[in-house]
């Protein structure tokens, strides 16, 4: 028994040393080769309007892509696309081809960024004040170019409604209003527990705490929520019961039996482009 | 990718389960300390995480332990256990052995001090010829903070059912065990496949050395 009280009393004072979070974003090398020839023909770009730029958040550099004229951003509606767990905006090049086709070619500008350590963003993502910050750095750039609240749609893929989130209630210097959750994420808590089937909170083992449940309830403006019931990566249940805490001015739902995380690629293109258009035109 | 997996392991380990520490219990008066190398998997892989435990036999049929899992420490959770190992119905030829088995887990953040305690009980059946035990067990961990899980996916009891072979020779234990994950519910971690056995749960093999004294 005193072996174990002494054992207790040691580890209380051990302080902890490393945190799940950095390590279980997928942020790895980016070729930013953002081309034509990668994208299927209807998804073509004019090419002049790519533009690959970089910000500074905190001490670090995040870079950018916007698809459009930046001319653009004073006047017209501009689409912000958080994107997922994947190692750069390389993976995500085809979907800024998509949106920047949604509604005929170029007529949404479209701007997406790798968080910190993802591609050529440098730096660590380590939790919500590095996602917080980088979403600012870009944010700020795009209200320095005139974007205003009502001409903002943010859409945020999986990793992304992590970020998304905090902004959407109430953290973003643009306000939100119109805000797309394609297979977000839930609780970090649900993380936690869906490992191991205990209660434990996620505190055990990182500080990054997120609660879209209580985001969602916090946010007042438009949301549209994208789900498939057979997500083996952000489970159906906890990320409706956490979407389902909104509130706000206008909610829709697009819920698809059977299909999984990779949601576009499962309910086809033109399924997905046409529900996110109706909404962002509603 | 070698560190994400890591991490993820080390979730997965850290607290679904630690491998069953006595089995038979030891002599009165006798120590036994060792390591323990917890191998869940997860995707293709196993990755090693490690704890410690010590334990004294009280009496013949008596033996109480505590362990510390190192791998939750550095995570930034303390988890130890604590409980006893008693035997209920000795070997008699080769009808086997039942050991009872009852203590608890508690687990504390070193971030925010957020605190879980969870009692847990177990049996196990055991063979002992000379200095070799065979043994399976089932075992279960009481979550009385079921209700703290958030929106309400809690459950009361994570059980897990385990076989393992254990070499007892003078002052030196080596252990090896298989285990069966909490059967009873879909283990989740995002980007990640936690193989089952038979479609339930999770499934691990765990290691151990230890002395006796």
């Amino acid at each position: 028994m005193r072996l174990f009280f002494a054992l207790f009393v040691s580890a209380l004072l051990l302080p902890s040393c490393a945190d799940v979070s950095a390590a279980m974003f997928a942020g790895g090398d980016g070729t930013y080769d953002f081309k034509n020839e990668w994208l299927d023909p209807e998804y073509h770009v004019d090419e002049s309007k790519i533009h690959l730029m970089n910000f500074s958040s905190d001490e670090d550099s995040i870079y950018a892509l916007y698809v459009g004229d930046i001319a653009q951003i004073a006047t017209d509606t501009i689409i912000l696309y958080l994107h997922g767990n994947a190692s750069s905006m390389d993976n995500f090049w085809e979907t800024a081809g998509l949106f920047a086709n949604l509604g005929g070619a170029h007529h949404f500008g479209f701007m997406m960024y790798d968080y910190r350590g993802f591609g050529w963003s440098t730096g660590r993502s380590t939790g919500a004040e590095s996602m917080a910050a980088d979403y600012d750095a870009v944010v700020a750039y795009l209200e320095s170019q005139g974007l205003t609240s009502d001409r903002l749609v943010v859409v945020a893929n999986s990793l992304g409604s992590l970020p998304a989130g905090p902004a959407a209630a109430g953290g973003s210097r643009i306000a939100i209003n119109k805000l797309v959750m394609e297979v977000p994420q839930s609780t970090s808590n649900v993380i936690m527990q869906n490992a191991t089937g205990l209660s434990l909170p996620s505190s055990m083992i990182t500080s990054y705490k997120f609660d879209l449940g209580k985001n969602m309830a916090d946010y007042t403006g438009e949301l549209l929520w994208m789900h498939g019931t057979a997500d083996d990566v952000a489970p159906f249940e906890t990320a409706k019961a956490a979407i389902r805490q909104h509130n706000g001015s206008y909610y829709q739902e697009a819920i698809y039996p059977d299909m999984g995380h990779g949601l576009r690629w499962d309910i086809g293109d033109e399924e997905w482009a046409g529900t996110i258009l109706d909404f962002i035109r509603r | 990718m070698v560190r994400s997996i890591l991490s993820l392991t080390v979730i997965f380990l850290a607290s679904s389960c630690t491998p069953t520490k006595i089995i038979v219990p030891l002599e009165q008066g006798q120590w036994q300390v060792g390591l323990t190398q917890g191998r869940p998997q997860i995707n293709d892989g196993f990755l090693p995480v490690i704890g410690g435990y010590a334990a004294k036999g009280m009496t013949e049929t008596r033996t109480n332990y505590g362990g510390i899992q190192f791998s939750s420490l550095l995570l930034g959770a303390v988890q130890l256990e604590g409980g006893q190992v008693r035997t209920w119905i000795p070997q008699d030829g080769f009808k086997p052995g039942v050991s009872l088995s009852y203590g608890a887990q508690a687990f504390m953040s070193t971030r925010d001090y957020a605190f879980r305690f969870y009692p847990e009980t177990g049996i196990n059946a055991y063979w002992k010829k000379g200095p070799h035990i065979l043994n399976t067990s089932a075992n279960t961990w009481v979550d009385p903070t079921w209700f703290l899980a958030d929106f309400n996916r809690g459950q009361i009891i994570a059980p897990s059912l385990s076989a393992g072979y254990r070499l007892r020779y003078k002052w030196i234990e080596a252990q090896v065990e298989y285990k069966m994950l909490n059967p009873i519910r879909e283990l989740h971690i995002p980007q990640a496949y936690i193989p089952s056995t038979a479609g339930l749960g999770g499934r691990g093999v765990y290691y151990g050395i230890a002395i006796n004294f």
